[in-house]
């Protein structure tokens, strides 16, 4: 197939959804009172995508806040939850603390990948937090060194997957948006974890990694044992196609390519991202590469996102038809 | 034998204390209150992390930097051709800083840091220092659209940075503090760097410091020592080789070392018995009498409450190591 379409992973909650998601930090409704609401939001955003048209479907994270703390908090014999800790201006987060060894507590994201994928007949992707950024955005208080929680890490990871593939999950994308942040020191380890976790397992891998210097990890990040690696790349006005220009792409692995930026609230025309399809057709077969916004939408309004999809899928509508494609 | 902190500190505390700070600077965003609103919080929040670190049997400490958005833009939007750009990493942190960008001439205009030195002084019963983001460091995080020249940048900010050392000094700032740890990533700019270093802390009557962290020192030790400064900051948490680098060289007897001992980066509280066997072993490469003990960074990477433990367990251990060393 040819200029595949899928999304990176969050989308925006309905607001039901966040009131309780704030009642129930507060104890004031039930678990079962929110996996409801979970799932109709998650089925919500199931009909929007197959309405707009897209290929491969994500479930939505509409059961997840931050895509560390949201792992941390189902490992509670192994993570916890920290104190705030700025990100930068007013931003805060609760950053983990890994406190034990890390072990597989069993299914973390099976039950809602089986349901999301029970409402569709399109492939609906797993989505995990790849080893390297689950550390690297923890505090690590157990291990004596970053490469041994790292390694343990993609061993529960692991785990997870094959519980996903057990599942009948074919498509599962492992994120690692903090592989750029040691680049000389630390990018061996993380291919090397990430090959742990996917390793002989039946399944097509897909990384996501954005916003960091991408030049810095380039072409060694082709050594990445996926099949597709998804970049943002209208947020950088793909400037990333000098990269592959000075370095061909992998043959054998697809290209993400962003074509919406998640961080605006203005909705790019289908015009728009046909123009950025074509940059990229001008150095890989449309057959090497497949279409999605910049990064998760959970920031932008339930309208934008959609807004965002929509521009997303009639800009590939356009080339498909300029190339004869169907 | 002192104790002393790097530079920053947690800018809000963890429920159940309300996190004031963070709910002002959404509502000055949103128009809700007036900048003088803003700075009343922020100078109630200063006397509480002043307070919190003189609880905690701190020597030496700042006021937080609880005004700062980051270490450059709060010193960069205050010189002359300065514009603020997007975010990027700081380091290897996942905290991100908004970019300073050289369009202009640098030059110095009025004090930047004066008046909350003087707001700190006058409030602690601790001496205060103060904390001056370096003129190498602020160059190469910096975008530089106007020089187009590293070395031109740095002596620029240097000539820049010297005025606002010498207001502080002025001021009565007994410690003018520069904080230069891009250099551990670029030691092939030592005489640059040397160069605006001297620049900076030239005819100071202030005792003055410089501190680096987040890397190894192999490449600017032990020519370090040789900079014009009393003290030398470094982190031996991060790079443990550092340890080991401090000593294979003699200390020089004018010189002040400050060791970053207590892990500003982890939420791991450290044993009094490490803290105690670290003082132990730096007083074997350098004078009790003559050392420094610190985090090995700012403290704004953990949260409010994990950072006051860390800086009681630093004063605590550091106690205890003295009563063993004979000095109390």
């Amino acid at each position: 197939m040819a200029l595949t379409t899928s999304a990176v992973g969050s989308y925006p909650k309905p607001e039901p959804l966040v009131r309780a998601r704030a009642a129930y930090a507060q104890g004031k409704t039930s678990k079962e009172e929110l996996w409801e609401l979970e799932k109709e939001a998650t089925t919500f955003w199931i009909r929007a995508q197959e309405e707009i048209g897209l290929d491969v479907l994500v479930h939505g994270e509409m059961e997840r806040g931050d895509m560390v703390a949201y792992f941390a908090e189902l490992m509670p014999q192994s993570m916890r939850i920290g104190g705030l800790v700025r990100s930068y201006g007013n931003r805060y987060y609760h950053k983990p603390i890994i406190v034990d060894k890390l072990r597989w507590p069993g299914p973390m994201t099976v039950e809602m990948w089986k349901y999301a994928q029970s409402l569709t007949s399109h492939p609906v992707k797993g989505m995990l937090t790849g080893p390297y950024t689950m550390v690297e955005w923890s505090f690590d208080e157990y291990y004596p060194s970053r490469r041994e929680a790292v390694m343990d890490m993609a061993r529960v990871l692991r785990q997870e997957v094959e519980a996903l593939v057990a599942a009948g999950c074919r498509y599962i994308q492992i994120d690692e948006p903090a592989i750029h942040t040691r680049p000389e020191e630390d990018l061996e380890l993380a291919i090397e974890a990430f090959r742990l976790v996917v390793e002989g397992v039946d399944a097509i891998f897909h990384t996501h990694i954005c916003y960091g210097e991408v030049e810095k990890i380039y072409p060694q990040i082709l050594r990445l044992p996926v099949r597709q690696i998804h970049l943002a790349f209208k947020n950088t006005d793909y400037q990333y196609l000098q990269l592959i220009q000075q370095y061909p792409w992998d043959p054998d692995k697809e290209l993400g390519v962003g074509v919406v930026d998640v961080h605006i609230r203005r909705i790019e025309s289908a015009e728009e991202v046909a123009q950025g399809i074509r940059k990229i057709l001008s150095l890989l077969p449309p057959e090497q590469v497949w279409i999605l916004p910049d990064c998760g939408l959970k920031t932008r309004t339930v309208d934008e996102a959609k807004g965002k999809l929509q521009a997303m899928v009639e800009g590939v509508q356009m080339v498909k038809r300029e190339l004869g494609l169907r | 034998m002192l104790t002393t902190v790097v530079g920053h500190y947690p800018k809000i505390p963890n429920r159940p204390r309300p996190a004031r700070l963070r709910a002002a600077i959404a509502r000055f965003e949103r128009g809700e209150i007036t900048s003088d609103e803003l700075a009343r919080i922020q100078d109630e929040v200063t006397l509480e992390v002043i307070q919190e670190q003189v609880e905690a049997g701190i020597d030496i400490i700042t006021d937080g930097q609880i005004r700062w958005e980051d270490d450059q833009t709060y010193i960069a939007r205050r010189l002359t051709g300065f514009a603020i750009n997007g975010l990027v990493r700081y380091m290897d942190t996942n905290t991100y800083f908004r970019q300073p960008v050289v369009e202009g001439e640098v030059r110095w205009q009025e004090p930047i840091l004066v008046d909350d030195y003087r707001f700190a002084a006058q409030h602690s019963p601790r001496p205060v220092k103060a904390i001056l983001t370096g003129p190498y460091t602020l160059a190469v995080l910096s975008k530089d659209y106007y020089y187009r020249r590293k070395d031109t940048l740095v002596m620029a900010l240097a000539q820049a940075l010297a005025q606002e050392a010498k207001a502080l000094a002025e001021a009565g700032a007994p410690i003018v503090q520069l904080n230069e740890p891009m250099i551990l990533i670029h030691p092939q700019d030592w005489e640059l760097f040397a160069q605006a270093i001297a620049t900076v802390v030239q005819g100071l009557p202030c005792e003055t410091a410089l501190y680096t962290w987040f890397g190894s020192i192999e490449q600017v030790y032990p020519k370090m020592l040789q900079l014009p400064v009393t003290t030398l900051g470094i982190d031996l948490i991060s790079k443990p080789i550092n340890w080991q680098i401090i000593g294979e060289h003699p200390f020089p007897e004018e010189k002040k070392l400050a060791a970053g001992i207590v892990d500003g980066r982890n939420t791991r509280l450290e044993a009094v018995e490490e803290i105690v066997a670290a003082v132990r072993h730096l007083s074997r490469i350098c004078p009790p009498d003559r050392l420094y003990l610190n985090p090995s960074c700012g403290l704004e990477y953990l949260p409010r409450e994990v950072a006051q433990a860390k800086l009681h367990r630093l004063a605590e251990g550091v106690q205890e190591a003295k009563k063993l060393l004979g000095e109390d």
